[in-house]
C-alpha cells in the first residue's frame, strides 16, 4: 500500500481554524491526511505538544495561528514565533528533516492558504516517507 | 589602606592568621574573608564544602567559624554544585566556581534566591574530578593506596597526591592522555574565571615568592568591594595591588586553558558531529534507551527550579512506547536557553548517558541563535520581552 502521511495541524480558534473552515466550505481540494487540533490561541501550543505529536506518530506537524498583530490575545503569537525557533533547533539537532515542521500565519478568510499549506506539507512528507520517530509494532 | 580596593582591579591577598594561611588552598584568603564576614555579622551564614576525606565534600550552610576553618582548601574531586544549597535566608557568603556562580544566578532569575543577599566569592576553576574514577586512578596510575592519601593539590600543571610517606606528582596532560583526570564536561568548559561573581580568586598570577601563600583576587562588583573591605578592616586579611606582570600571567594561563578547552570540545563532540542527521537520531534513540527513569539529572540540575510538579515529569508516561522519552525531550527543550554546562547531570547519571554533552549540543546552537549566555548576569533571554508594534 502506498504510504500516506499523517499530519497534525494545530489551529487557533479565532483565525487559522476559521481558515480551515473556509477551505472546507469553499470545497478546496486537499488531501485527507490532516488531524486538526483546535486550541484557543497559537500561544497555547507548548513546543512539547509538537514533540509529542512526533512521538505519537505524526509524519509532519503544522503550527498555525493568526497573523502577527492579529492575535486575539494581543501578543501571544509572538511567543509562538519565539517558541517555534526552539522547535526548529530541536528538530534539526534531533536529526529529523526540517520539512516535517512548519509554521504558517493564516487568517479566517485565507482558506486557500490553509489548503495549500496542507497540500505542500503532505507532499513533502510523502517524499520523505514515514517519520523515523513513528512508533513500531501494533499500537 | 582599605579604601584603595576598587572594582576592576587585581590584588594579591592572603589570610593574616598563619594557620588559616597554611590550611587554605593558596593563602586562605577565601576562608579568612568568610570568617570575617561571619564574625563581624556582615553575613548571617556561609556555605562551604565540608571535607569528608580527599574524595568527598558535602555542601554545608553554617554560621560556625570552626566549620569554615576546617573547610579551607580546594577539593578537586568533590564535583559538587553549590547553587541549590542557597536559600532565601538572610545574607550568605559562598565560594563559587564559575558553574556554582552561574547556577546561583539562574536560580535567582527563577526567584529561588535573592541575589542581593548572596556574596559570590568566585574561585577560578580549571576543572574538577569525579571521586570514583579518581580513586581508581590513585590505585592504578599513582600506585598508591587510595586510603593513604591525606591531601591532593594541583600545582604548575601537575596533579599531586600526598601521603604520610611523601608526595607523588604526575603531569595533568599525561594523566588525561591515559584516560584519567578531570570530568569530561570540565575539559571542554571555557569559563575558568568567574567574572559573573563578586570576586574572582585563584592562584593564577600569584608571583613566585608568594606562590601557595596568597591568592590573586579580581574585584568585580560593589558587593565584592564591601566584603573584601570588611575583612581588611577587621584585620583578617593583608593585601597588595597585583602587578601588571601578575595580571598578564593570569590572562595568559586563562587563554591557554581556553584554547585547550576548545580542542577538547572538538574531540568530545566529534563522534556525534560526524554522524549524518538520520544516524544522529538513531544515536539519540539508542543512548536514551538506557535511561532508567531515576530522575537524578533533573534533581541535581542547578538551573532547573521546577520542583516535583515539573512538566518533564508530568508529560512522561512510563508505559508509553515512544522512541524517545518525553522526559528528556522536555528537559532538552527547557534547557536550550539556560544550560550552563556544569556537568552535574552526566555526573549523577547511574547508566552513564553522556547527558551534558547532549544538552550542550542542543543548548549551544540555541544560545548562539539567541545571542544569550546564561548565568553571566541577571539578563533574561531576549525573547522574554515580547515586542508589540501598533
Ligand atoms: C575544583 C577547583 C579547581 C580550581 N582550579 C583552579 C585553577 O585552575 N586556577 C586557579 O587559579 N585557581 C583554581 N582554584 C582556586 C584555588 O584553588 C583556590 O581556591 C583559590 O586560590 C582560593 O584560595 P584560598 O586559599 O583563599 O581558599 P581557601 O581559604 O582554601 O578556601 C577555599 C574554599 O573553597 C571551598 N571549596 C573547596 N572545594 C570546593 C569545590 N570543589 N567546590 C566549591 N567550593 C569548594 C572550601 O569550602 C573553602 O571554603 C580551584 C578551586 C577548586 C575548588
Ligand atoms: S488567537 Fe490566533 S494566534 Fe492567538
Amino acid at each position: 500500500m502506498e504510504f500516506e502521511p499523517e499530519i497534525v495541524a494545530f489551529c487557533c480558534n479565532w483565525c487559522s481554524y476559521g481558515g480551515a473552515d473556509t477551505a472546507g466550505v469553499g470545497r478546496m481540494q486537499q488531501p485527507p491526511t490532516t488531524r486538526v487540533i483546535r486550541v484557543m490561541c497559537s500561544g497555547r501550543i507548548d513546543p512539547a505538544f509538537v514533540l509529542m505529536s512526533f512521538l505519537e506518530g505524526a509524519d509532519a506537524v503544522l503550527v498555525t495561528g493568526c497573523h502577527i498583530n492579529d492575535c486575539h490575545y494581543i501578543d501571544a503569537n509572538y511567543k509562538t514565533k519565539n517558541r517555534f525557533e526552539f522547535l526548529e533547533e530541536m528538530v534539526d539537532e534531533l536529526g529529523l528533516e526540517p520539512e516535517r515542521l512548519r509554521l504558517e500565519w493564516i487568517s479566517a478568510s485565507e482558506g486557500e492558504k490553509f489548503a495549500n499549506a496542507i497540500k505542500e506539507v503532505t507532499e513533502n512528507a510523502r517524499k520523505l516517507g514515514p517519520s523515523p520517530l513513528r512508533r513500531e509494532g501494533v499500537l | 589602606m582599605s579604601d584603595t580596593i576598587e572594582i576592576g582591579k587585581g590584588y594579591i591577598a592572603w589570610a593574616k592568621d598563619e594557620t588559616t594561611r597554611g590550611k587554605g588552598a593558596s593563602g586562605g584568603f577565601v576562608t579568612a574573608l568568610m570568617v570575617a564576614a561571619l564574625e563581624k555579622k556582615f553575613v548571617d551564614n556561609v556555605l562551604v564544602v565540608k571535607k569528608k576525606g580527599v574524595y568527598e565534600g558535602i555542601p554545608t550552610m553554617t554560621n560556625d567559624v570552626e566549620k569554615v576553618l576546617n573547610a579551607a582548601g580546594s577539593l578537586h574531586s568533590a564535583p559538587v554544585n553549590l547553587a541549590k544549597y542557597v536559600k532565601k535566608s538572610g545574607k550568605v557568603a559562598m565560594p563559587a566556581k564559575p558553574c556554582d556562580a552561574r547556577g546561583v544566578i539562574e536560580q535567582a532569575k527563577r526567584n529561588q534566591v535573592d541575589i542581593e543577599n548572596v556574596f559570590l566569592i568566585g574561585l577560578n576553576c580549571g576543572g574538577s574530578m569525579s571521586p570514583v574514577p579518581t580513586i581508581r586512578m590513585v590505585k592504578e596510575l599513582y600506585e598508591l593506596d587510595p586510603a593513604s592519601v591525606v591531601s591532593e593539590e594541583i600545582l604548575r600543571g601537575q596533579l599531586i597526591f600526598n601521603t604520610n610517606d611523601g608526595e607523588k606528582a604526575i603531569k595533568i596532560d599525561e594523566v588525561e592522555d591515559k584516560g584519567y583526570g578531570r570530568r569530561v564536561s570540565c575539559r571542554y568548559c571555557i569559563t575558568n574565571i568567574p567574572e559573573m561573581a563578586d570576586l574572582a580568586c585563584g592562584n593564577w598570577g600569584v608571583p613566585k615568592d608568594k606562590f601557595g601563600n596568597a591568592t590573586f583576587v579580581q574585584v568585580l562588583t560593589e558587593k565584592g568591594v564591601e566584603i573584601f573591605k570588611n575583612a581588611v578592616d577587621a584585620g583578617y586579611i593583608e593585601f597588595e595591588s597585583a602587578s601588571e606582570k601578575s595580571s598578564k600571567m593570569r590572562e595568559k594561563i586563562d587563554s591557554t586553558m581556553r584554547n585547550l578547552a576548545e580542542e577538547w570540545h572538538k574531540k568530545v563532540f566529534s563522534e556525534v558531529d560526524s554522524l549524518t542527521s538520520s544516524d544522529r537520531l538513531a544515536y539519540y534513540i539508542d543512548v536514551f534507551k538506557n535511561c532508567i527513569d531515576c530522575g537524578s539529572c533533573r534533581k541535581i540540575c542547578p538551573v532547573c527550579a521546577c520542583g516535583d510538579d515539573s512538566k518533564c515529569l508530568q508529560m512522561e508516561y512510563e508505559d508509553d512506547s515512544y522512541k524517545l522519552s518525553m522526559f528528556h525531550m522536555v528537559r532538552l527543550l527547557h534547557l536550550m536557553d539556560s544550560c550552563i554546562g556544569c556537568g552535574q547531570c552526566e555526573e549523577v547519571c547511574p547508566v552513564d548517558i553522556p547527558l551534558t554533552m547532549i544538552h550542550r549540543r542542543f543548548a549551544e546552537r540555541m544560545q548562539s541563535r539567541l545571542g544569550h549566555i546564561p548565568g553571566m548576569n541577571m539578563d533574561t533571554p531576549p525573547f522574554y520581552e515580547v515586542e508589540l508594534r501598533s
